[in-house]
């Protein structure tokens, strides 16, 4: 498998996970950038049990998605019902504190990063395999969790939540517990991502984790389109893929031009390309053709 | 004890360009009802005008302050249309929209100032702008020209934009609109316009605080303007989102706490000390400590 195919298939998958970790808690008007920070302290964990500990890799990404988890259950205690920009605060906030301590920890390679993390089954095409089965089966698996939570009581109490808290407390959600469950969830597959991230470089540098992966990933939902898991599904490889058919020195604006698109969506296309009804009008249609059939 | 000193004033010329940014912030989010997240990065942007003029024009000081502050008034009211489509488009007031529109403008204003301006790479101001050296010092404390001013003008500056809010016909109409909008419509306030005021105002505001920063940092970096977004909306969300009062205690407190971390640890961890008693007070009151006003 080229290279190329191999990078551009890893770290599609690896954008759809971060942006479904993030569409998750926005089902109730949560923008949780605290699974970048996830990331991070799982990647290196993982980093650290498998270069140092000589732990073998399965372990320390298991090791990773339960890290995630942890840190997601302990900060949803607090704001597991807190007001969005407070949620957004907090995410930024731990970006920061995960950056700082990496950087003064020696022993995880502060700022010159983790290099050289040993391939998944001993040879380097054998790894790229490894890590692209894991990272697929994990989209497969994590969507189909969604699409079962979306069309779920849990995912309807959701909706009312984002659309009107007030309401939908008084039609007996609770807010705290289902805000708790999907940043906790959202912060598991962050988790697990981390660790994919970094190994399919087979390093950890700071530079993998910085503000750039909010841009990315929220040009992903909103894009795509925030009401549905299938938006995130359609824009991460066409918006991946996009800047890396033009030359360099465009691909260096990369950023910009997610930004741009961004902002276009925002005015023009409010709900994202793929919006709920759209995808409801396609169920309509398919179950229509297979009771013709 | 003068170390100690040194830090506290260190802290309130630092504490006054929060104060400045918070006031700015917090008036678009009052009146034009818009979490402008990426607001210090339109700042930023701004310093670096500031040295662009600078340096084209041999180092006058007076086209470059102007300078600052137009293209800071030019950036924000040229955003405004882009808010009210987007505000508009949701059919009701939707703050967060607008807190994503506004990082989209951030990553952009990032991206240009890292692509096309010295490239990429730290700018320094010049000591027209700065001052030579320390205006006076007694023992360890030593006092820089940066310092006096932004305390000097944050000091005139938020206490202007007070007496305009609280005795001025111009801010009567902006606080009308944001203790209610539907009510100050129905008195005859023209909303649309005394937004665009409150984009322009905190323009002003922006330009000036753009200049200040300058002579406090005597640099700035592309990434300068995210990290003082953080440390603003950190500010609002502690004080209170919409709260001036508390920004401005929050804002000198944040300021006073930097400096002192800053005297004593390790400068790469001196940020993530202020970061970590952030996280703790938002943690423990995400609606801030002085409650939130919109």
């Amino acid at each position: 498998m080229p290279l190329s195919l191999y990078y551009y298939l890893a770290i599609t998958a690896v954008n759809i996970l971060m942006s479904w970790a993030i569409y998750l808690p926005y089902r109730v008007a949560h923008l949780h950038f605290i699974t970048i920070a996830n990331m991070t302290i799982s990647g290196y964990l993982s980093g650290y049990l498998v270069m140092n500990l000589n732990m073998p890799f399965f372990w320390a990404l298991l090791i990773g998605f339960a890290a995630g988890g942890i840190i997601g259950y302990i900060v949803s205690l607090f704001i597991g019902d807190a007001p969005t920009f407070a949620v957004v605060i907090v995410g930024f906030t731990f970006i920061y504190i995960t950056r700082t301590v990496v950087e003064n920890m020696p022993i995880i390679g502060g700022t010159m990063g983790m290099f050289g993390l040993p391939n998944i089954g001993g040879k380097p095409a054998t790894h790229r395999y490894v890590i692209l089965g894991i990272l697929w089966a994990l989209v497969v698996v994590v969507g189909f969790l969604i699409h079962r939570f979306d069309n779920s009581r849990l995912g309807k109490a959701a909706s009312a939540v984002f659309v009107d808290k007030d309401l939908a407390t008084s039609l007996g959600v609770d807010i705290k517990k289902l805000g708790q469950t999907l940043q906790v969830f959202s912060c598991i597959i962050a988790g697990g991502a981390g660790v994919l991230y970094g190994f399919i470089y087979k390093s950890f540098h700071l530079d993998f984790f910085t503000f750039h992966l909010v841009g990315i990933f929220m040009t992903t939902i909103f894009v795509g389109g925030y009401s549905t898991l299938w938006g995130t599904v359609l824009a991460a490889p066409i918006l991946y893929g996009l800047p890396l058919l033009f030359p360099a020195e465009v691909q260096s604006w990369r950023i910009v031009i997610y930004g741009v698109i961004l902002i276009l969506v925002l005015m023009l296309k409010p709900e994202g390309f793929i919006t709920r009804k759209f995808v409801h009008s396609i169920g309509i249609a398919l179950s229509r053709k297979r009771e013709k059939l | 004890m003068q170390e100690f000193l040194a830090q506290i004033i260190n802290g309130l010329s630092l504490g006054s360009i929060y104060v400045l940014l918070a006031t700015g912030f917090n008036l678009l989010l009052l009146v034009a009802l818009i979490i402008h997240f990426s607001y210090p990065q339109v700042v930023v942007f701004s310093m670096y005008i500031v040295w662009l003029v600078l340096n084209a024009t041999g180092n006058n000081l007076f086209m470059g302050i102007a300078a600052g502050v137009l293209s800071s008034i030019a950036l924000n009211v040229f955003c405004a249309p882009i808010f009210q489509k987007v505000m508009k488009n949701r059919g009701e007031v939707d703050v967060n929209a607008t807190m994503v529109l506004s990082m989209a403008i951030g990553f952009i204003i990032t991206d240009v100032l890292s692509h096309s301006f010295n490239r990429g790479l730290p700018i320094a101001f010049p000591e027209t702008l700065t001052g030579s050296g320390p205006l006076f010092r007694i023992g360890l404390i030593s006092i820089q020209a940066g310092q006096v001013w932004s305390l000097v003008v944050g000091v005139i500056a938020v206490s202007a934009f007070f007496i305009l809010l609280y005795k001025t016909r111009a801010g009567r109409a902006f606080r009308a609109i944001a203790e209610d909008p539907a009510g100050a419509r129905l008195v005859g306030i023209p909303l649309l316009k005394t937004g665009i005021q409150s984009y322009a105002l905190s323009g002003i505001m922006g330009g000036v605080t753009a200049v200040l920063i300058a002579m406090l940092l005597h640099s700035a970096s592309p990434g300068l303007g995210e990290s003082i977004a953080h440390k603003v909306l950190a500010v609002s969300i502690v004080a209170g989102l919409g709260n001036l009062v508390g920004g401005l205690v929050v804002g000198l407190a944040l300021g006073i706490l930097e400096a002192v971390v800053q005297g004593y640890v390790s400068g790469t961890w001196s940020n993530a000390i202020a970061f970590v008693v952030m996280l703790v007070v938002i943690l423990w009151k995400p609606k801030g400590l002085f409650g939130i006003k919109v």
